[in-house]
């Protein structure tokens, strides 16, 4: 079983893969973003053109969720870095993993619950800011008793679900994603000789072309689950 | 014992320092982003979208001003194609009512000379026919004179005509 290399800082503990993994992926999101929109023309060049069509897939995703026009502005951007962002870290682990003895220090930060989680918790708070805002604190708790007060523990044990399902899709799918594709490189693959070697090639392949398949599809659900979960704290049923 | 399969990845910790971390490097993301990337570009998405408005907006403002235009000039044509048969129509009468002038007046005038012509014809003839009367007059009496002055022989007679012939001739 691999490990990864965790330490302690100002009383907080630390896992390395996370951290460079994240910081990695953030560099080249930034990278790119800014390579895609280095010269900003009235009449479009490709590049812009790749960046207008991101942006505007993220906003329609918005849109489609988020039904005050308020709220929206503000998502807009959080969704649009959220998505790539989510995406690049989903496909780090394909291509790359970094091993020094039992530790590991690359590989996709969302295959690690507590990454999902705490990208679960920023959109989750986020949509408590949003709908205290959008009512106030008093009838924004209030709205958790309706329409019948006996519902309160319901919505709120919701709420949990909401931040547990949000989550936990997301690192499953990337985590059973790895987990099968070092199997197949380190269990199936020297099983049996050269029979096994030649054909974990495609298999490995055709598995990691379907984990981007997957990744894009899980960042996509987790920025659409995202909306959906903010544009109910800011609509009143 | 589900909370260790649930972070079973993890390998047993819960490192909160990591959550920290990603929110540190995702605020920061958030801000760069908007400030190199997605901030010009969707500014320049939103002014194409207001140019595209107001390049619509002027096209049809446009088209309807070419609009008016063309039937102002239909119009106008129309009007001055009038002007030109009424104009045409105007000279043909003048022309008329000028020509039936001028031949009326050309008859008038052919008239009256010949009117006066006729008068000073008769004038002449009154005039001469006048004069030959108080010639003849003259003539009567003159003879008449001779002829009482003197009784008269036939070859006085003849001399006297002589006489009076010779006095025509002088």
């Amino acid at each position: 079983m691999e490990q990864s290399f965790v330490f302690k800082f100002l009383g907080l503990t630390f896992d390395l893969s996370g951290i460079i993994g994240s910081t990695l992926m953030a560099a080249v999101v930034l990278f790119v973003c800014i390579w895609l929109s280095r010269k900003v023309e009235m009449k479009p060049n490709k590049k812009q053109n790749i960046m207008e069509y991101l942006i505007d897939f993220t906003d329609g995703i918005v849109k489609d969720n988020v039904s005050d026009v308020d709220a929206r502005k503000h998502l807009s951007l959080y969704a649009f870095v959220l998505f790539i962002y989510i995406w690049f870290m989903n496909q780090l682990g394909l291509f790359l993993e970094v091993k020094a003895g039992d530790n590991i220090f690359v590989k996709s930060p969302t295959a690690d619950p507590v990454t999902t989680m705490s990208f679960a918790m920023m959109t989750l708070l986020l949509s408590f800011t949003f709908g205290m805002q959008k009512f106030g604190t008093g009838s924004y708790w209030r709205n958790y008793a309706e329409p019948v007060s006996f519902l309160f523990p319901i919505n709120m044990i919701e709420e949990i679900t909401n931040f547990l399902t949000l989550s936990l899709r997301l690192y499953g799918n990337i985590y059973a994603g790895e987990v099968l594709l070092t199997l197949i490189g380190n269990s199936f693959a020297p099983s049996f000789g050269v029979i096994t070697l030649v054909l974990a090639a495609p298999l490995a392949m055709i598995w990691q072309g379907f984990s981007v398949f997957i990744g894009s599809i899980q960042a996509y659900v987790f920025v659409t689950l995202s909306m959906v979960y903010v544009g109910k704290k800011v609509t009143k049923e | 014992m589900t909370f260790q399969i649930l972070f079973a990845a993890s390998a047993g910790h819960i490192y909160l320092g990591n959550t920290i971390w990603y929110l540190i490097v995702f605020a920061i993301l958030l801000i760069l982003v908007k400030h190199y990337a997605w901030g010009p570009v969707s500014d320049m998405m939103e002014k194409r979208r207001q140019k595209v408005i107001n390049d619509l907006d002027s096209a049809a403002d446009n088209r309807k001003k070419a609009e008016v235009l063309a039937n102002e000039r239909e119009a106008a044509l129309k009007n001055s194609r009038q002007e030109a048969t009424q104009i045409l129509s105007d000279a043909k009468a003048n022309a008329e009512k000028t020509s039936t002038q001028i031949v009326a007046e050309a008859n008038d005038n052919a008239a009256s000379i010949h009117e006066k012509a006729k008068a000073d014809a008769a004038q002449a003839k009154a005039d001469a026919l006048n004069e030959a009367r108080a010639q003849v007059a003259d003539i009567s009496v003159t003879i008449a004179e001779k002829v009482i002055a003197k009784n008269l022989s036939a070859d006085d007679q003849k001399d006297l005509v002589d006489q009076f012939i010779k006095g025509l001739n002088k």
